[in-house]
């Protein structure tokens, strides 16, 4: 008996629709819609396709529980052994999508899920290290390419057999490193890697480097005295009863809020929302974390020009890198329009 | 220079009263070569057994493996420094036992490592299971210091790889391979309009049981120097190196090592192989900069378009490659490093103990953590109790059945950091 | 020259030479007690994992550093901190020297005694 697949795509390829159609509600449908059958070819008579979620990309990201929640049901209803989102290509919100609806086939329903994606599409930075992504080409174009990929690793990981690499399998690197045998012994791979680099020829490195976002530092402050500091955490720093509901983990957002008032943080008033670390030393004195009442010393000595009347605060606790980017892109671009020369950012 | 390398293939080793090579056969006179060892006042017995590909034996702990060579032309003879004079060696023509090795044994100190399999998962992870080895259980007198010790077996390996060289002095190779490098000046007349490419050669050199020798010189006291690449054909780099079982080149990587064949391979057709640069990998952190700085000037004064930079051990050797590599960068030399990782066994930890941007080719041999389950073997040489406190194994990987449960690094050569293997990470 | 120990071999034959700090404790203690030496505006004169003895396998370590305490040296802080993060990787085999057996104790000393003394001793002349 072959396997039994479902697969999860969106109101485009099940050729519902393009944006204008994006709300369309989640839908199960009987066998293979559009790549399914790509994807039912590649199986080659191993596992089949019995059963095909649709949900338009709208629907799924603006009612992200309820719709996360019906998808699964569907999904569990069909009793796969195995399930396959997409491929997204280099549709953000499909790819996003994807990847949440895999991520909850895996912990919440245990089953196991491939996916597949663009490298540079959002969902792959935010859940390549979740479950298997497959890496494809761009544009749907790239269909014929990824599809035999997905397949191979569906069948293997509904069969339980041993996963290779992500260069053998084509999975995004997952963070996990993972031996395997090359065709050819290391030092050939290093000349050929040397003459490439040395014609400017493409070579991708076995091992890329962790990512160093350095950034060189401004010019040292020389009159404090008449310098305005921010201050900025990602230590998770609210008022209390964060307001904004800033996430414990994984934050969608920073947030801003006026100081100006506050000669010293207290239980009374501020609290942290990071669910990363042991959170009563922070709620018992939140300058602690974010140090209002030394600055406000300083302020009086005459030792700083003045604290800037709004702290901006996020969550580091498993925040995308690509998310943290953005919040500081914003942070700093008000910091600098309103003039300010200096910050300081406490983490946790 | 030009070496002729005469390969003569060896298909077994007969232990015998006779020592002579023979048909592919090598035979070996036991009491003669252990007279020869035990001349060494250190050692105590030297017992030897013959291992054949596909065997089921184990054997722990290996200490070095040595290719049997001898120098039938030429200035100098093979091992300078060691076993013979210190002089100049790489060119002329000398013979090589190809298919088979000397491998040392013996206990050096209380955790010694380095298992070779001949059968079985382990053995597809080191290269020497597919040799014929005449192991030597080398055992000292007793009170002898651990640095008399490990001195006693590695001239034992070198004597006993020198002497069964000896044997092929007269014998018609199988093959002749040559091997014809460049001067600087008529390198760059000849291959004007190839890429000079230059090898920068980390050699372990911390300490006791931690040492590598060229031309008898310990290399922690050494400056990075160059070398002809024929050089090493003929045993100019010898190991001295007890520790880091998978990732320490043997005296068989340095008289093989696999970057300068196969940049002698690309040379004159897709690049012009300059040289090679030695370098050291000491404790000391001014001797990492100085070292660092000294491999670069060498690359510059070569005028060097492009390095290959190989490591040994792991840990603070990370420093010294990484050191090399930013400064050869810095000096608009392209470079690709040659390493291996400790990604812990779920392979999620940090594969290296040091990291910079520059280093952006980078070759694995991988994962030296992964945990591998070696089964029992019919036959065992050496100290198989050495499986429970060599490094990667752990306590209770030798299970009763005497099967071992134990990380990869405890496998001889298992992630060479010159690229012998083909095993790799992504 | 100061040198920070918990091998009592070490001890023997340098507390005499340079200023030493004995640790009693295993290598992650000398290796947090050098980090604290480092704040203080040492500087590093070797590599805090010398030696390719996995360093959560040998119970001994020992480091030399500078007298001088100037400024914070930013490289002999990053090296402290990568080899505390090797040790965080992979824990320490033996916490102590007593903790190893008798015979793998003698070795793991002798050799962190041959590392250090192949190291500092050419400085101490």
């Amino acid at each position: 008996m072959s396997l039994r697949v479902v697969h999860y795509i969106n109101q485009f390829f099940a050729q519902i629709g393009g944006e204008e159609k994006a709300d369309y509600a989640p839908e199960y449908r009987e066998g293979a819609v559009g790549p399914g059958l790509a994807l039912n070819a590649a199986f080659k008579g191993e596992a089949e396709v019995v059963g095909t979620v649709i949900c338009g990309d709208s629907y799924f990201n603006e009612n992200l529980d309820a719709a996360k929640a019906t998808v699964l049901k569907m999904i569990s209803d069909a009793k796969p052994d195995v399930v396959v989102c997409g491929p997204a290509f280099n549709a953000g919100r499909y790819g996003v999508a994807c990847g949440t609806v895999a991520a909850a086939v895996k912990d919440e329903l245990n089953l196991p899920v491939v996916t597949g994606m663009y490298e540079e599409n959002p969902g792959a930075d935010m859940f390549k290290n979740k479950v298997y992504i497959i890496a494809t080409k761009n544009s749907a174009a790239g269909m014929r390419d990824a599809a035999p990929k997905m397949a191979s690793l569906a069948i293997k990981l509904a069969k339980g057999e041993k996963i290779g690499a992500s260069a053998e399998e084509g999975y995004m690197p997952n963070g996990l490193r993972v031996n395997f045998f090359e065709a050819e012994r290391g030092s050939t791979r290093a000349v050929k890697m040397l003459l490439n680099k040395l014609a400017g020829k493409p070579y991708t490195t076995e091992f890329p480097m962790p990512s160093f976002d350095r950034v060189a530092p401004g010019a040292a402050i020389t009159d404090l005295a008449h310098t305005t500091i921010a201050l900025v955490t990602s230590g998770g720093i609210v008022p209390k009863g964060n307001p904004d509901h800033i996430e414990s983990s994984s934050a969608s957002k920073f947030g801003r809020y006026d100081i100006s008032s506050f000669e010293d943080l207290t239980a009374a008033d501020h609290e942290t929302a990071h669910g990363g670390y042991d959170p009563v030393y922070a709620n018992e004195d939140a300058d602690r974390v974010l140090p209002v009442d030394v600055l406000r010393k300083m302020e009086k000595e005459g030792k700083i020009g003045g604290i800037y009347p709004y702290f901006f605060t996020t969550v580091g606790n498993g925040t995308a890198v690509a998310s943290a980017k953005k919040y500081g892109e914003a942070i700093g671009k008000e910091l600098r329009d309103a003039g300010i020369k200096a910050a300081i950012l406490t983490s946790t | 220079m030009r070496l002729e390398l005469g390969e003569i293939h060896i298909s077994d080793i007969k232990l015998g009263d006779c020592s002579k090579v023979e048909n592919g056969t090598l035979y070996v006179n036991v009491e003669e070569l252990r007279a020869l060892l035990l001349e060494d006042e250190d050692l105590a017995s030297v017992d030897f057994e013959v291992v054949h590909p596909g065997e089921s034996v184990r054997i722990i702990p290996v200490k070095d493996v040595i290719e049997p060579r001898v120098k039938v032309e030429g200035s100098g003879g093979v091992f300078p420094g060691m076993i013979s004079k210190v002089t100049t060696v790489g060119s002329g023509k000398t013979h090589v036992l190809k298919g088979c090795a000397v491998v040392t044994t013996g206990k050096v100190v209380g955790f010694q490592e380095g298992i070779i399999d001949m059968t079985g998962p382990g053995a597809e992870y080191t290269p020497f299971s597919k040799l014929n080895n005449l192991v030597m259980i080398c055992e000292p007198k007793e009170g002898i210091k651990q640095h008399q010790h490990e001195h006693a077996i590695r001239m034992a390996g070198l004597k006993a790889a020198a002497y069964l060289g000896a044997l092929g002095k007269d014998v018609t190779p199988d093959e002749t391979k040559v091997y014809e490098t460049s001067g600087v000046m008529s390198g760059k007349e000849k291959y004007p309009d190839l890429p000079r490419v230059g090898y920068v050669l980390m050699l372990q050199s911390q300490g006791l049981l931690h040492d590598t020798y060229v031309y008898g010189v310990d290399m922690k006291k050494s400056m990075p120097t160059i070398l002809n690449p024929t050089e090493t054909m003929d045993g100019a780099i010898l190991s001295g190196n007890c520790v880091s079982a998978c990732d320490k080149n043997t005296t068989y990587h340095h008289l093989n090592n696999p970057v300068i064949h196969d940049l002698l391979e690309q040379h004159g057709k897709t690049l012009n192989f300059v040289g090679v640069i030695i370098t050291n990998e000491n404790v000391y952190l001014a001797d990492k900069e100085r070292s660092s700085d000294w491999s670069t000037k060498l690359a510059q004064f070569l005028e060097l378009d492009g390095a290959l930079v190989s490591q040994e051990g792991f840990g603070n050797p990370d420093t010294d490659l990484i050191m090399n590599c930013k400064k050869l960068e810095a000096a608009g030399i392209k470079t690709v490093i040659i390493t291996d990782e400790y990604a812990g066994r779920d392979g999620a930890s940090q594969s290296l103990a040091d990291a910079d941007p520059a280093a952006d080719a980078v070759v694995t041999g991988g994962n030296a953590n992964m945990v591998i389950h070696l089964p029992k073997m019919d036959k065992v040489i050496g100290h198989p109790e050495a499986a429970n406190i060599i490094a990667g194994g752990f306590d209770g990987a030798l299970e009763a059945d005497g099967s071992i449960t134990a990380e990869l690094q405890v496998i001889t050569g298992a992630t060479n950091e010159m690229g012998f293997n083909k095993l790799s990470a992504r | 020259m100061l040198l920070v120990t918990n091998n009592e071999k070490v001890r023997e034959k340098f507390g005499s030479l340079c200023t030493l700090q004995y640790v009693e404790g295993g290598h992650v203690d000398v290796l947090i007690h050098v980090r604290d030496l480092v704040h203080q505006g040492h500087k590093l004169l070797t590599h805090p994992l010398a030696g390719s003895v996995k360093p959560n396998e040998t119970p001994f370590r020992s480091v030399a550093l500078d007298d001088a305490s100037g400024a914070l040296d930013l490289e002999s802080l990053e090296l402290i901190e990568a080899a505390l993060n090797v040790c965080r990787q992979f824990p320490p085999r033996f916490h102590r020297g007593e903790d190893a057996p008798a015979d793998m104790r003698e070795d793991f000393a002798e050799i962190d005694f041959r590392l250090i003394d192949g190291a500092i001793a050419p400085q101490l002349q």
